[in-house]
C-alpha cells in the first residue's frame, strides 16, 4: 500500500503538471507557446537538478539548507577560475570536489554528533558564502564557457527538438536516480535509514557514512545547478542560489517525499519542480506583482500539500 | 523530563546564568566572555546608563528567538520559520496602515493590534501544522512566503514614522516588550501547559498514550510563538522608527541560529527562555564586538557561521558522552 | 557437550560497577537460555555479546570462520564474524515500517546479493523464498510493506534477516514476545533445527520460563546484575528457575 501511495503521490504531482498547464493555456494567451513552454521546461529542470540532493537528504529524514550557498559558491568559483584561464575539466573537478567535501562535512557532523542538519547546513552554508564573498571581495568576475551557455540556453536545441540539452540530461538523470534508489545497496540503505534509524544501525548500516555520502551528493548537485545557472544568467553572483532554499524544499514536498524520512523519490520531485515553475509563470502571466506572486505561491503550496501531502495523526504512530 | 531552570537568587545574575542547565552553560560562558570584551572595547556604549538602549537594540532578536523556541520545544519537526516575515508584516501594518493611513497613534490600539496580528498568525500556523498536519516546515514556509509577499504589497519600500512612545521602545521603554515577554513566559512556566509541552516534545507517543491532547499542545505552541513575534515586531518597529518591508525575513534564520546556540534542541523537549535569550544575546554581542573591530560584513557572516557550528557541536550530547567515556580511567 | 567446538569465549563482563564479572564459553549447537526478573542485567549481557556494549572494558572473543580467535569490538564486526542479534522491540528497532518484506529481510545481507553495489534482486528473492518455506512465513507478496504482516510473521522475517548473514551464534532477545502460540511452536522447531543441523549456537533471553524449559540445554539466571546460577537441562524445572530468579537457593520440590 505504501509503495502504491508513494508512486501515486508522484503521479498526482504529474497530474498537477498537466492540469496547471491546461489552466494556464486557457487563462493566459501565450502560456502554451513554444517560447513559454521551453522557458518553463528549462527553469523546471534547473530547479529539479538543485532539488535532487534535497530529495535524497529528505528521504534520510534530514534537510539541507546549504543548497543555495553551495549554488552561489559553484557559480562564483567556476566563473572566476574560468576567467583566469584554468582548464574547464579541472574547474569541474575542483568545484564539484570542493562541494562534495563541504556536503560530506555537514552530513558527517550531523550524524556523528546528532546535531540537527538544519543548523549544521545553515552554519556551514553561511561560512561557505562568506568565504566566497571574502575571496572575491564581493565583486565576482568571469563567465561560463560557451558550451555551458548552449547546454542550458533557452534558444538551444537537441537536433530537431526545440529545447536545450539540459532537458534530456534531466530526464536521463531522473531515470538514473530511480535506478540507483531502487536497485543499489546505497539506495536501499537510504530508505532503511530514513525509515528507522535505530533498526538501521542494528542492520549494519553506518549512519555517519551514509549521511556524509548523501549530503555530499546533495552539495554536488547543488554545485552543478550553480554551474548551469552561470550558463543561464551569463554572469556570476554569490546570491544566485537564494530562491532555491525554499523552492527545493517545496518541490520535494509537492513531489510526495515526506520530511519524516523513508519515503519518496526523485520522479515526484521533478514533477514538483515543474508544478512550481508553472504556477509562477501562471501568476506572473495573470499580471501579479512579484510580491503578490510570492504570497499567492505560498497559498497554492499550502493548498497542494493540504490536498495530498498531510502527515499521519499521532495515534497512528503508537 | 529536563530539570527546571534555576530561579534567581541573592547571588545575582551571574550566578543564575552560570548555574543554569548544562544545555545553556556554553552559551552562558560565551555570553560572559563576549560581554567583558564588549565592555572593554566600548565602555561608553555598555555603561549602566546606556543599558536600556542596548536592550532596545537587542530586543527584536531576543524576542524573535523566544518565539521560534516555543514550537521547537513541541518536538517532531515542529518549527515556525514565519516569525521573521511576520515581524516585518506587523511592522508595515502598524506603520503604513494604522499610523500613516488611519492616523492612529494610541498606544493601546497599536500594541493590541500587534499582539492580535501575532496571535492570528499563530492560530493560522497552528491550524496548518498541528490540526491540518501539513509538515510544519512546509506550512510555515508557505506562511513565510505569504507574509513576505503581503508586506511588500502593503509597503514596497521603507517609509513612515512612528510616535515618540513607540520609538522609546528601543530606548528608555525597552524593558516593556522584553519585560512583558519575561512575565508571560514565567506565567507559562507555572501552568500545567508547560509540563504538557515538554512531555510532548520529549516523547509525543508516550504523552499521547497517557492522554495528552498532542495536537492541541502543538497548536498552542504556535499561538504562543505568534504572540512573542508580535512583541518582537513592536520592538523592531520602535528600533527602526519606520516601516521597512525588507528587514523582517532576515530574523528567522538568525533567531534559529541563536536558539541552537543557546542549547534549545530542535528535536523537542529541551530549552526555554534562558536558552533563547542567551543564544540571542551571544549573537548580538558577537555582532557588536565585530562591528567595534570594523570588520566587513562578510567576516561578520563567517564568524556567525563558525561560532554556530562550533557551538552546536560542543553542545552535542553525543560528543560529551564520548569525551566522558574517553576520560574515565580504566 | 564437551566434544563440541567452542565458538565464543567471554571474560570479565561487568554488568554494573562493583558486581561480579561474568565469564564463560558458548559452544556450537547449544541453546542457552537467559532468565531473570526484568532489568537484572540479562539484557546487557546479551547485548554485550552482540558487540553493542562497552566493549573496551570486557573481553569477548569469537572463533573466526578461518579458525583463529578474534576479539569483538563492535556490532558490525560481530555480525561479520557470525554473531548476530535480534532486538527485543520489533517495532522500535527491528522493522523498517516504510519498506517491503524483501527489503526488511535483505538490508544487512545486501553485499552477498550484489555486484559493485548493484543488487541482484533475483538471488535475493530466491534466498528469501528458501527461508519463507523453512519458517513458513506468510505474506501477500515480497513487495508488500512489512506492516501488512502479523507480528509473528514480521518476527519471522527478522529471523530470516539474521539467517541470511550465515550466523554461527544467534543472540535472541525475547524472540517470541507478542507472538501467537502456533507461531511460537514453529519458532521452537526452527531453533532446534538450527542448533541440531546447522550447529548454530543460540542464546535466548526469554520472559517465559516455559519456553526456556522447552528448548534450552541450560539456563543462566541473572539476579542483581550478576549471573547467580547456571542450571543444566536435567536439573531444570519451573520452581527451580523461579526460585533462582528470586534469589532463593532452596525450594521445596
Amino acid at each position: 500500500m505504501t509503495r502504491t501511495l508513494v508512486s501515486n503521490r508522484a503521479l498526482v504531482a504529474f497530474v498537477g503538471v498537466v492540469l496547471i498547464f491546461a489552466i494556464g493555456a486557457m487563462l493566459i494567451p501565450g502560456f502554451s507557446s513554444l517560447f513559454s513552454v521551453r522557458a518553463m521546461l528549462v527553469l523546471g529542470c534547473l530547479l529539479a537538478v538543485a532539488a535532487l540532493g534535497q530529495t535524497l537528504v529528505m528521504i534520510l529524514g534530514g534537510i539541507d539548507l546549504s543548497i543555495p550557498f553551495v549554488i552561489g559558491f559553484a557559480n562564483v568559483v567556476f566563473a572566476s577560475l574560468y576567467g583566469s584561464g584554468v582548464p574547464v575539466l579541472l574547474i569541474f573537478a575542483i568545484v564539484l570536489g570542493a562541494a562534495a567535501l563541504i556536503g560530506a562535512f555537514s552530513g558527517a557532523i550531523s550524524a556523528a554528533l546528532s546535531v540537527h542538519p538544519l543548523i549544521v547546513t545553515l552554519g556551514v552554508g553561511t561560512i561557505v558564502q562568506a568565504g566566497v564573498q571574502i575571496w572575491t571581495k564581493g565583486l565576482p568576475t568571469g563567465s561560463a564557457p560557451p558550451f555551458i551557455n548552449t547546454f542550458v540556453s533557452l534558444g538551444g536545441s537537441v537536433g530537431p527538438l526545440p529545447f536545450p540539452w539540459l532537458v534530456p540530461f534531466t530526464v536521463v538523470l531522473t531515470v538514473a536516480v530511480l535506478f540507483v534508489l531502487r536497485r543499489t545497496i546505497y539506495g536501499r540503505k537510504l530508505y532503511a535509514l530514513g525509515s528507522n534509524p535505530k533498526a538501521a544501525e542494528l542492520a549494519l548500516i553506518r549512519p555517519v557514512v551514509l549521511w556524509a555520502m548523501t549530503f555530499a551528493l546533495s552539495a554536488v548537485f547543488a554545485a552543478l545547478a550553480g554551474i548551469f545557472l552561470l550558463g543561464f544568467t551569463g554572469s556570476s553572483s554569490a546570491n544566485v542560489g537564494a530562491p532555491y532554499l525554499f523552492q527545493t524544499v517545496s518541490a520535494v514536498v509537492i513531489g510526495g517525499t515526506a520530511l519524516i524520512g523513508g519515503r519518496g523519490g526523485f520522479v515526484g520531485t521533478l514533477a514538483g519542480a515543474l508544478v512550481l515553475i508553472e504556477l509562477r509563470t501562471l501568476l506572473i502571466g495573470m499580471g501579479l506583482s512579484e510580491a503578490m506572486v510570492q504570497a499567492a505561491l505560498g497559498v497554492l503550496i499550502l493548498l497542494l500539500v493540504a490536498a495530498y501531502g498531510r502527515d499521519q495523526h499521532i495515534r497512528t504512530l503508537i | 523530563m529536563t530539570p527546571t531552570e534555576t530561579t534567581p537568587r541573592a547571588g545575582g545574575a551571574w550566578r543564575t546564568i552560570l548555574a543554569a542547565r548544562a544545555d545553556t552553560r556554553l552559551a552562558a560562558l560565551l555570553f560572559v566572555v563576549l560581554l567583558v570584551i564588549n565592555i572593554v572595547l566600548n565602555p561608553a556604549r555598555f555603561s549602566p546608563t546606556n543599558w536600556l538602549s542596548v536592550l532596545g537594540l537587542a530586543a527584536p532578536l531576543l524576542l524573535a528567538s523566544l518565539a521560534v523556541t516555543i514550537p521547537f520545544l513541541a518536538g517532531r519537526g515542529s518549527i515556525d520559520v514565519s516569525v521573521g516575515p511576520l515581524m516585518g508584516l506587523i511592522n508595515v501594518i502598524i506603520v503604513q496602515v494604522l499610523i500613516t493611513s488611519a492616523g492612529i497613534g494610541s498606544p493601546v490600539v497599536l500594541v493590541a493590534a500587534a499582539l492580535v496580528l501575532g496571535l492570528a498568525s499563530g492560530v493560522l500556523n497552528g491550524f496548518l501544522a498541528a490540526i491540518l498536519r501539513i509538515q510544519p516546515i512546509v506550512a510555515t514556509l508557505s506562511t513565510y512566503l505569504i507574509y513576505a509577499g503581503l508586506t511588500l504589497v502593503i509597503l514596497p519600500s521603507p517609509a513612515g514614522t512612528v510616535p515618540a512612545w513607540l520609538s522609546a521602545f528601543s530606548g528608555w521603554l525597552s524593558f516593556i516588550p522584553v519585560g512583558a515577554a519575561v512575565v508571560i513566559w514565567l506565567i507559562i512556566r507555572r501552568l500545567p501547559y508547560y509540563d504538557l509541552l515538554m512531555a510532548v516534545g520529549s516523547d509525543d507517543r508516550a504523552a499521547y498514550t497517557s492522554g495528552v491532547n498532542v495536537p492541541a499542545v502543538r497548536f498552542t505552541a504556535y499561538v504562543l510563538a505568534g504572540l512573542f513575534a508580535g512583541l518582537a515586531a513592536l520592538s523592531l518597529t520602535g528600533l527602526i522608527g519606520s516601516g521597512d518591508p525588507n528587514i523582517g525575513p532576515g530574523y528567522t534564520l538568525i533567531a534559529i541560529a541563536a536558539v541552537a546556540l543557546g542549547g534549545v534542541s530542535l528535536a523537542g523537549g529541551v530549552g526555554g527562555m534562558t536558552a533563547a535569550f542567551l543564544g540571542a544575546a551571544d549573537i548580538f554581542l558577537l555582532q557588536s564586538m565585530l562591528t567595534a573591530f570594523n570588520v566587513s560584513t562578510f567576516v561578520l557572516q563567517m564568524t556567525y557561521g563558525i561560532v554556530l557550528v562550533l557551538a552546536v557541536c560542543l553542545n552535542s550530547e553525543k560528543l560529551k558522552l564520548y569525551l566522558r567515556n574517553r576520560m574515565r580511567p580504566q | 557437550m564437551p566434544n563440541r567446538p567452542t565458538l565464543l569465549r567471554y571474560d570479565d563482563i561487568v554488568l554494573k560497577p562493583g558486581r561480579q564479572p561474568v565469564s564463560g564459553t558458548i559452544r556450537a549447537g547449544e541453546i542457552i537460555g537467559l532468565a531473570g526478573l526484568e532489568g537484572h542485567g540479562q539484557e546487557q549481557f546479551l547485548t554485550t555479546l552482540a558487540g553493542l556494549g562497552a566493549m573496551q572494558s570486557c573481553h569477548v572473543a569469537v572463533q573466526t570462520r578461518a579458525g583463529g580467535g578474534i576479539r569483538l569490538v563492535n556490532h558490525r564486526q560481530a555480525a561479520q564474524q557470525g554473531v548476530v542479534y535480534l532486538p527485543r522491540d520489533r517495532r522500535a528497532s527491528g522493522i523498517f515500517p516504510a519498506l517491503s518484506v524483501l527489503d526488511n529481510f535483505g538490508i544487512p545481507s545486501m553485499p552477498q546479493f550484489s555486484f559493485a553495489g548493484f543488487l541482484n534482486r533475483k538471488k535475493q528473492k530466491q534466498r528469501l523464498a528458501g527461508y519463507t518455506e523453512f519458517l513458513s512465513i506468510k505474506y501477500p507478496a515480497m513487495s508488500a510493506p512489512i506492516t501488512a504482516l502479523s507480528g509473528g510473521n514480521q518476527q519471522k522475517v527478522l529471523l530470516a534477516r539474521l539467517l541470511a548473514l550465515s550466523p554461527r551464534v544467534m543472540l535472541l532477545n525475547d524472540p517470541t514476545r507478542g507472538v501467537d502460540l502456533n507461531t511460537r511452536l514453529k519458532f521452537y522447531d526452527a531453533f532446534r533445527t538450527l542448533a541440531r543441523d546447522e550447529q548454530i549456537a543460540l542464546v535466548i533471553l526469554s520472559s517465559e520460563i516455559e519456553e526456556i524449559l522447552q528448548i534450552c540445554d541450560s539456563v543462566s539466571i541473572f539476579r542483581d546484575f550478576q549471573r547467580t546460577e547456571v542450571i543444566a537441562r536435567e536439573d531444570m524445572s519451573m520452581s527451580r528457575v523461579m526460585a533462582a530468579m528470586f534469589g532463593q537457593k532452596e525450594v521445596a520440590l
